[in-house]
């Protein structure tokens, strides 16, 4: 039996000591943990260094980096918060996490004092983003938004303004001529045809457990099948993501981008001519003359409901996303501010030089449906439509409306 | 091991049909009383261990699955009844990941099963090269289900830069401008995931099947040959018919392997999100963790369990009727 | 040498090398990939142009830290572990039943091959659900628990294969020549038994290393995540970008404790896996 004990007690040791992996230590600055997508300039990083500075000894806050994409940072925060993983101080979330993070009891609501400070000193649309039922869930952090890329040397004359003008530019053009853009039935999808139906005058929503159908849906699903049965299409259109589109474009595939600006700096590393020949212009429109609504993306930071040092993270948060933090991340990182301010800052204007057109659309964008079902209703959106071109006119509507409907009961197989 | 003083009636009980305690025998010796207590000792760990794992799980996914029962709506929990199962088999959803997964399942079965019957021929006749031949094909076994998976997509997918649609097209088998791995490009992502899943599993398929070659006599080849069988004649009328119960136990095991596939398909779908291929495993995933929709995919996961047990049920009936014929001819 | 044994003699060595060709390109192809340097990962040739280890360097000390190396740790630690938990288990559980007479035996083996048929998908749900309420949920036992359950009835038919072939009678020759139970044990049947659990032990160890859906449901940060799972949500040089060149790096490395394995102790798996399902 000697063998057996001895290997019994060698494997509940390792068991034991598996389990005492991270502790709290008393005394000395509160711990704090910051779990972001990892930022690749580092400036969520180096944000976290400062803050812990600037406290003067009353927090540390350790970076702990997520998954870069959307989806997946989702589902690591999401499975431990239904955990009650008290680990989790500060998070990013994505803008459209709010309602469903606060709708479940995960993300810790601010003070009102704070959310007053916070309001005053942010845009509109990126504010309006991390509020549930005009309650603040999460300070904004970054904001993001698309615009139209071309080439210059292949586009003669003046950008394309609206949907039909720029699939019919693009389709008579040579092999060159594609628009890149994202197609693969993930998220990305939603944004665009969320965008496209408020461009339209539309909503995807009434309230947060109300769709909101009408001929603005229609609408958009027949430019999005448009679009894919062209010629302007990308073959791999179905399955390509903001950096498919980047590699492509970059590749000399396509005259036309439809992407968030950090395609820009990216160019330079292919030529400091490609990168002179990339000209920008506004998202674009459905109808002509009507500005079109382009996408909010971004991301907030908010509190974690089961954080055990809530008064600590809130202030760390703020801190985190303060006008100092947001111009290195804007400078180095290229995430478009959410503070007024910081618009007016040289380096950033110098590096970014569409701040202007960002700042604009950010201001008049379109904020994608606040409803806990967010994640379900985007991934009905994204299989209805997909692969791009599969449905259109009423018989999408259609669709739509049943797959949304069941989504926002928590009802029915996505 | 434990070290019990070994009891002579120990030592015969290699034969399996003398499991039984003799009947009609009611008082058992002592020591046969200490075996058999003994026996249970050693068992019971690992009983216990298989039983909580498995049984418990699967009766909280059957309560689960009668719940309305999502985590991102706590308060909102009741029960429900059958309501989940009526919404899943009414989905053509869930059918047409049925039709996946049973396409996925079937093809690439009878391809290893194929492959796996000449890579064993190969394995159990070769001349030479035998332990290169044995080296190598364990190779995929071992690899890393999710390494082989990111392999193939990588060598497919057009937007991540892979060599084969370059070649696929000088060739003509895809149009230019075609992405094997699109969602749009249904077929040609099947024949990829088909492709990985028989590289990876065919030979685990052919070392069953040596296993069942071992089993077949030499001297009833000689005796054929003598008597004018060609080898094709003899391997069809000896080979096959003496493998059978080989074949069976792999074509089992392969199948309920082939029915659950789920790594594979989630890598090259790019973590699910082309959908073309997805299988009835990962919508599973996907309600379950994903939506933490706990109710609805509990129902989709009792489901998959009630499949297998239909499978497995239909493989184990052909197996006994099989081993009944042999042991009958006999 | 007449000319049909040439013959045969070609013949054998193409199928020599189609199957060499046929196991070894997709990890030539990942091997190629993870030599590439970042700016002609995506451009689809089969030779880099340009050589490169960033990827491997990258994997272990890029900004994405130390992600990568904590899964390899993971990785190690609870196949290991999860490895000596169920060959004891599973060798105390085949003693008996190769050995000892009672009832419920057959039991305890239909019991195991129903087990070994059980889809994974189908407890992954609750036992998420149960793990979050224990607090097992992205822990190192969170995954040793499933893997020697699924493991265990694979263990059980190899070693009972193993153990019925083993000459117990020795033991008692020995004991008879004076030798006490514990030295006839451990001089005799150690021995004998090695072969059969060390064999065991590879196969479950490469159950557990490869193992996916348990990796990623039962995980979510580098406290627990292994390999595998750590590999599928790598994270790509800016937010939207690809991480083809360190999917490949990661890959690579992974890869070569298997194939080393494999080489070494290639006898040993054909006859484990076969003794388990042909004997068993």
């Amino acid at each position: 039996m000697r063998w057996v004990t001895a290997g019994a007690i060698a494997a509940y040791a390792a068991l034991v000591l598996a389990a005492c992996g991270g502790d709290q230590s008393a005394g000395g600055p509160v711990k704090l943990q910051f779990w972001a997508y990892n930022e690749p300039s580092g400036s969520f990083r180096s944000a976290a260094e400062s803050c812990t500075k600037d406290s003067g000894g009353r927090y540390e806050i350790s970076f702990q980096p997520l998954a870069n994409d959307a989806d997946t940072q989702r589902q690591s925060l999401v499975r431990r918060l239904a955990a009650e993983d008290s680990s989790i101080d500060i998070m990013s979330m994505d803008v459209v996490w709010t309602a469903e993070f606060a709708e479940a009891g995960w993300a810790a609501q601010w003070p009102d004092d704070l959310a007053r400070q916070i309001k005053d000193e942010s845009l509109a649309g990126p504010y309006e983003t991390a509020t549930y039922q005009d309650k603040l869930y999460a300070a904004p952090a970054n904001s993001n938004t698309q615009l139209l890329w071309y080439r210059k040397s292949l586009v003669q004359g003046e950008p394309p303004e609206t949907w039909d003008e720029l699939i019919d530019t693009a389709a008579k053009m040579d092999k060159a001529g594609r628009i890149e853009i994202q197609g693969a039935a993930y998220e990305g999808m939603t944004v665009w045809f969320n965008s496209l139906v408020e461009s339209a005058g539309g909503k995807i929503l009434k309230g947060p457990q109300e769709a909101d159908p009408g001929p603005s849906w229609t609408r958009a699903a027949n430019i999005i099948a448009k679009l894919a049965n062209s010629q302007a299409a990308d073959p791999s259109l179905s399955s390509q993501k903001e950096d498919q589109n980047r590699i492509a474009f970059e590749a000399g595939d396509a005259a036309f981008q439809v992407n968030y600006p950090f395609i820009y700096p990216s160019a330079a590393d292919v030529s400091e001519k490609f990168q002179n020949d990339i000209g920008w212009a506004p998202y674009p429109a459905v109808e002509k003359g009507k500005p079109s609504k382009a996408p909010i993306g971004g991301f907030n930071f908010g509190v974690g409901a089961f954080s055990k040092n809530k008064d600590e993270a809130f202030a760390a948060t703020q801190c985190l996303r303060n006008e100092k933090n947001q111009k290195v991340a804007a400078a180095e990182g290229g995430l478009p501010p959410t503070i007024a301010k910081v618009y007016e800052d040289e380096t950033f204007r110098e590096d970014y030089p569409f701040a202007d057109l960002i700042r604009k659309q950010i201001e008049n964008g379109a904020v994608r449906p606040q409803t806990p079902a967010y994640a379900d209703l985007s991934l009905a959106v994204a299989t209805t439509l997909s692969p791009p071109g599969r449905i259109e006119g009423e018989e999408a509507r259609e669709e739509l409306e049943d797959k949304i409907e069941k989504a926002l009961k928590s009802e029915g197989l996505l | 091991m434990s070290t019990p003083a070994p009891t002579p009636a120990a030592a015969e009980a290699e034969d399996p049909g003398r499991l039984e305690a003799p009947k009609g025998k009611r008082k058992l010796s002592e020591r046969a009383r200490a075996e058999r207590k003994l026996g249970w000792l050693l068992c019971a760990p690992a009983a216990i261990v298989m039983l909580l794992v498995t049984a418990y799980p699967i009766g909280r996914a059957i309560w689960l699955s009668l719940q309305k029962s999502d985590l991102r709506f706590p308060d909102q929990s009741e029960f429900i009844g059958l309501s989940n199962y009526v919404t899943v088999l009414t989905s053509s959803l869930w059918w047409n990941d049925v039709k996946n997964t049973l396409i996925l399942t079937v093809v690439s079965v009878a391809i290893e099963l194929v492959l796996g019957m000449l890579l064993a021929l190969a394995m159990h006749r070769a001349i030479f090269g035998r332990g290169l031949i044995r080296t190598s094909s364990l190779i995929p076994y071992g690899i890393v289900t999710v390494v082989a998976a990111f392999a193939w997509r990588l060598a497919f997918a057009d937007a991540e830069g892979g060599f084969m649609p370059d070649v696929l097209r000088s060739v003509g088998l895809i149009g230019e401008g075609t992405d094997p791995l699109a969602q749009t490009s249904t077929i040609s992502t099947f024949v990829v995931a088909i492709l990985a899943e028989v590289w990876k599993t065919t030979p685990f398929m052919a070392l069953l099947l040596l296993a069942g070659l071992a089993l077949v006599s030499d001297e009833l080849h000689e005796a054929a040959k003598v008597d004018g069988a060609s080898t094709w004649q003899r391997f069809w009328r000896i080979t096959i018919p003496l493998m059978k119960p080989a074949i069976l136990v792999a074509l089992l095991f392969r199948t309920l392997d082939a029915f659950r596939i789920f790594d594979t398909v989630f890598i090259l779908s790019n973590n699910g999100s082309n959908r073309s291929v997805e299988t009835v495993s990962v919508l599973g995933y996907n309600t379950l963790l994903s939506r933490l929709n706990l109710g609805l995919g509990s129902a989709v996961s009792v489901l998959i369990f009630l499949s297998v047990v239909i499978i497995a049920a239909v493989f184990v009936k052909l197996l006994g009727a099989n081993l009944d014929q042999q042991t009958g001819k006999s | 040498m007449t000319d049909r044994s040439t013959d045969k003699l070609f013949g054998w060595f193409s199928v020599n090398l189609v199957v060499v060709i046929a196991a070894l390109f997709p990890v030539a192809w990942i091997l190629s990939l993870s030599l590439k340097s970042s700016d002609t990962v995506t451009d689809g040739r089969l030779i880099p142009a340009k050589w490169s280890f960033e990827n491997y360097t990258g994997i272990f000390t890029g900004s994405g830290g130390d992600v990568f190396t904590k899964a390899l740790i993971n990785s190690l630690g609870i196949a290991t572990i999860a490895t000596i938990i169920a060959v004891t288990l599973a060798a105390m559980a085949a003693y008996a039943i190769a050995r000892l007479n009672f009832p419920g035996k057959r039991v305890i083996l239909t019991a195991a091959l129903a087990i070994a048929m059980f889809p994974p998908i189908s407890v992954v749900g609750p036992l998420y659900d149960l793990w979050r309420t224990l607090g097992l949920f992205d822990t190192w036992q969170g995954l040793i628990i499933p893997y020697m359950t699924f493991t265990l009835p694979l263990a059980i038919y190899v070693l009972s294969a193993f153990f019925r072939e083993i000459p117990w009678e020795l033991e008692q020759a020995a004991q008879v020549d004076g030798a006490t139970p514990f030295q006839a044990f451990r001089k005799i049947i150690v021995p004998l038994a090695a072969p059969g659990v060390f064999t065991t032990a590879i196969l479950v160890f490469i159950f557990a290393w490869n193992d996916f859906v348990f990796a990623i449901s039962l995980t979510s940060t580098e406290k627990a995540q292994t390999v595998p799972a750590a590999i599928s949500s790598f994270t790509g040089a800016s937010q939207f970008s690809a991480p083809t060149g360190s999917i490949a790096a990661a890959a690579i490395v992974v890869t070569i404790p298997i194939v080393i394995m494999v080489l070494i102790f290639q006898r040993r798996i054909v006859a484990g896996l076969t003794a388990g399902a042909v004997k068993g």
